[in-house]
């Protein structure tokens, strides 16, 4: 099996960067709390450098300097700090460049491991492949180093030495490719590092040479590991596991924010990188969920719900900046967590002879818009209630029924969610609609307007209310209704009314009721 | 073509009374069906796509209704529709088969709403009901609109109480309506009978040798309880 180790140097520096990229070009240091050194009294730990870029170190900054010391040593050093949240989406941005390329990955550290054997096909050679999860790692924001070879510990020794280099296959090969790296290379062990030094063995091409039982007898079984590793005869057992279902990142603030245009500013770089992530492994975000870790306390979990996946920021940064206006936090913010569901985009043939409807993600974002300009419940589709009332209305969520369909991961399986119409179904709706077009509509007052209406021997003879005061004409009715009183009790869903229409003097044709209960006139609307 | 032009070409009364003129092709291309046949006659082929439409009329004039038929006629063809409702009075049962996007909101944010559905793109007919609507539209707003419907080649159908547009509607349609009561026994509203007359728009679409073309039309709407 061959196996590609990619190895990110200086992970948690370089998972900081991600969030600050303009300073990639310049230098760079991690600073992180460690505790004082005497450990008396309630001294706080100081904040210091424990890694740095190579511009840095050459500027003179060490691990160990507190960070006046290394702005001291280094004018226009840009200062990180450590964070949780930088560190777990460092990790799982660099697994993320594993799975770009295989299904399953190895995490270990500041390495990846995964199986490349399959890639063949796509790459003319190995040297190749190599260069394409380097590119790929720099895409992510890692600048990182790739080596594959047919074992697991072979690759790591090559990654560590190399910034991208491919070890033969064959035993033989590979023990020559690892025969002038240093011993360094091979162990993390001062003793046995030393022990080697002692025998005057600096190359693993030395080892190698050395008697394997002889080395195991005096150096014990890390000596034996070693030994083995430098004939390129390693055995150490490659566990590669499944992707995560969801996609985190995750930033940590250093003050809090309250206004939703920073905040919205914050997000844009999670949700790029996310989206980045998820592109890497052919998916799209289906779903957002935000978790907002609030000043000095609490937490605000919200889920954001994406018409259909997509791997454009603009609609899932609209999404969220609209729902965060609607309710917005209850504190500042000073933790952002941007979790993405991932799915795969399925396209889908148009239809030549109907016609497009909305873009999912564009619909999604407007209906999202309409809703912060006129309230969530004034948007929809309207839907008949069951009531005999003639005013009840309802408002249902909006789905068109034809036009642009995109599928989610689990689309493949099962039908889309709307089903465009069928010929048929066109025709009949068009006949249908043909043969009852020519028919008046009612339009409600919703609530009905209590009016002022002079009765005669026949009926109304002339109303007045807010906006209408009219003789009547011609009256027609009354026409007794009543309902719903099945449902009296504290809801008070019983009533009983008696419905005129009337022809007023402005011209209008106006539905009006008395209600039974109190004798009250209401106008319910007018026809038009 | 006139129909004397197309029998001396074909001889035959019968082929040539059924063939079309280019022209009116093309313009019926530039329209879509009002839903009501007399209308689409009047308007030579329906409401303009890409433009403004406005229906004027008083209360009871049958703009709610034409507008409703308009959006039937377009969800019937399989596109998406939405209708700005300024006041929220549609009528739950005469809802038109399918589902418009309905937006119930005040009239001052009618305009704002419209251009956001029209924006999204995708929308065949977007209906803007400002039958009640009593506020000052400023001129930019309409413009503004009708850029948004000509680049999405929408139909916008605007009912207002008077005529607004002027010339931002690429159509204008004016109402006037009778009522009409069942007088066999005690009375009975039986319907409504609108006059439509074309103020705008029609002689655009109609072909340039039309001769016989009319402009206004009358429609019976019926109610119906």
């Amino acid at each position: 099996m061959r196996l590609a180790c990619v190895h990110v140097p200086q992970l948690a520096l370089q998972a900081a960067l991600r969030r600050s990229p303009d300073a990639r070009e310049r230098p760079a240091a991690l600073l992180a709390v460690t505790p004082p050194a005497s450990g008396k009294g309630k001294a706080r730990g100081v904040a210091r450098v424990i890694e740095m870029n190579g511009d840095a170190r050459r500027a003179g900054v060490r691990a160990g300097m507190t960070g006046a010391q290394a702005a001291a040593a280094a004018p226009g050093l840009c200062l990180l700090r450590a964070t949780e949240a930088d560190r777990e989406a460092g990790a799982a941005a660099l697994a993320d460049v594993g799975f770009a390329f295989a299904p399953r990955v190895e995490r270990d550290g500041e390495r990846i491991y995964f199986a490349v054997e399959d890639l063949g096909r796509l790459y003319p050679h190995e040297q190749a492949v190599a260069q394409a999860i380097q590119a790929h790692a720099a895409r992510i924001g890692f600048g990182a180093r790739v080596a594959i070879a047919s074992s697991r510990g072979t690759a790591r020794v090559a990654a560590r030495a190399h910034d991208l280099a491919v070890v033969p296959a064959g035993a033989a090969e590979a023990r020559a490719f690892l025969a002038p790296l240093p011993v360094t290379l091979f162990t993390g062990d001062d003793d046995l590092r030393a022990a080697f030094r002692r025998w005057g063995t600096r190359t693993a091409g030395a080892i190698a040479a050395l008697p394997p039982q002889a080395v195991a007898l005096r150096l014990g079984p890390p000596g034996a590991e070693v030994a083995r590793l430098a004939r390129a005869e390693d055995d150490e057992p490659f566990l590669p596991l499944p992707p995560p279902d969801a996609l985190e990142e995750a930033t940590e603030l250093e003050y809090p924010i309250a206004e939703l245009d920073p905040l919205s500013f914050v997000l844009r770089g999670l949700v790029d990188r996310a989206l980045e992530r998820l592109a890497g492994r052919s998916l799209a975000c289906a779903e957002l969920t935000l978790r907002l870790t609030l000043d000095p306390r609490g937490l605000d979990v919200r889920t954001i719900p994406v018409a259909a996946p997509t791997r454009e920021a603009k609609p899932l940064i609209e999404l969220a900046r609209l729902d965060l206006a609607r309710r917005p936090p209850e504190a500042p913010v000073i933790g952002l967590h941007v979790i993405a569901l991932p799915a795969r985009v399925r396209a889908t043939q148009l239809d030549m002879l109907r016609p497009t409807g909305p873009a999912p993600n564009r619909l999604a974002v407007t209906l999202a818009r309409l809703a912060a300009l006129v309230g969530p419940e004034n948007v929809g589709a309207p839907a008949a209630v069951d009531s005999w009332r003639e005013e009840a209305i309802a408002v249902k969520p909006y789905a068109p029924e034809a036009g642009d369909q995109t599928g989610t991961l689990e689309g493949f399986l099962e039908p889309p969610a709307t089903t465009p119409l069928g010929k048929a179904q066109l025709r009949q709706r068009a006949a249908a609609t043909a043969a009852g077009d020519l028919r008046l509509a009612l339009r409600h007052r919703r609530p009905p307007e209590e009016i002022e209406v002079l009765m005669g021997r026949d009926g109304p003879t002339a109303l007045r209310g807010a906006e209408t005061t009219a003789r009547v004409v011609i009256a027609a009715g009354p026409y007794r209704l009543s309902g719903e009183w099945w449902q009296d009790g504290p809801s008070g869903g019983s009533w009983a009314r008696e419905y005129w229409d009337v022809h007023a003097s402005d011209g209008a044709v106006y539905r009006l009721h008395r209600d039974a209960r109190d004798g009250r006139f209401y106008l319910d609307g007018y026809y038009d | 073509m006139s129909s004397s032009r197309a029998l001396e070409l074909v001889g035959d009364p019968e082929i040539a009374a059924r063939i079309i003129p280019l022209a009116r092709l093309v313009e019926s291309r530039g329209r879509r069906s009002s839903g009501i046949a007399a209308l689409d006659t009047l308007l030579h082929g329906g409401w303009p796509r890409g433009g403004l439409t406005e229906l004027s009329g008083r209360r009871s004039s049958g703009r709610t209704a034409i507008l409703r038929a308009g959006l039937g006629a377009a969800l019937a063809a399989g596109e998406a529709t939405a209708l700005v409702d300024a006041g929220g009075t549609l009528d739950a049962r005469a809802l038109p088969a399918g589902a418009p996007l309905w937006i119930r909101c005040q009239p001052g944010q009618a305009l704002k709403a419209a251009d956001l559905v029209i924006g999204a793109g995708g929308f065949g007919v977007v209906a803007i009901d400002l039958c009640d609507a009593t506020l000052r539209i400023p001129d930019a707003a309409w413009m503004r609109l009708r850029h948004a419907a000509r680049a999405q080649g929408t139909t916008v159908l605007v009912a207002v109480p008077h005529p607004r547009l002027r010339s931002f509607a690429a159509a204008a349609v004016e109402l006037d309506g009778a009522a009409t009561f069942l007088s066999d026994g005690p009375p009975l509203f039986s319907g409504l009978d609108v006059r439509a007359a074309c103020r705008r728009g029609a002689r655009d679409a109609a072909p340039a040798n039309d001769e016989a073309r009319s402009s206004c039309v009358s429609l019976a709407f019926t109610c119906r309880s």
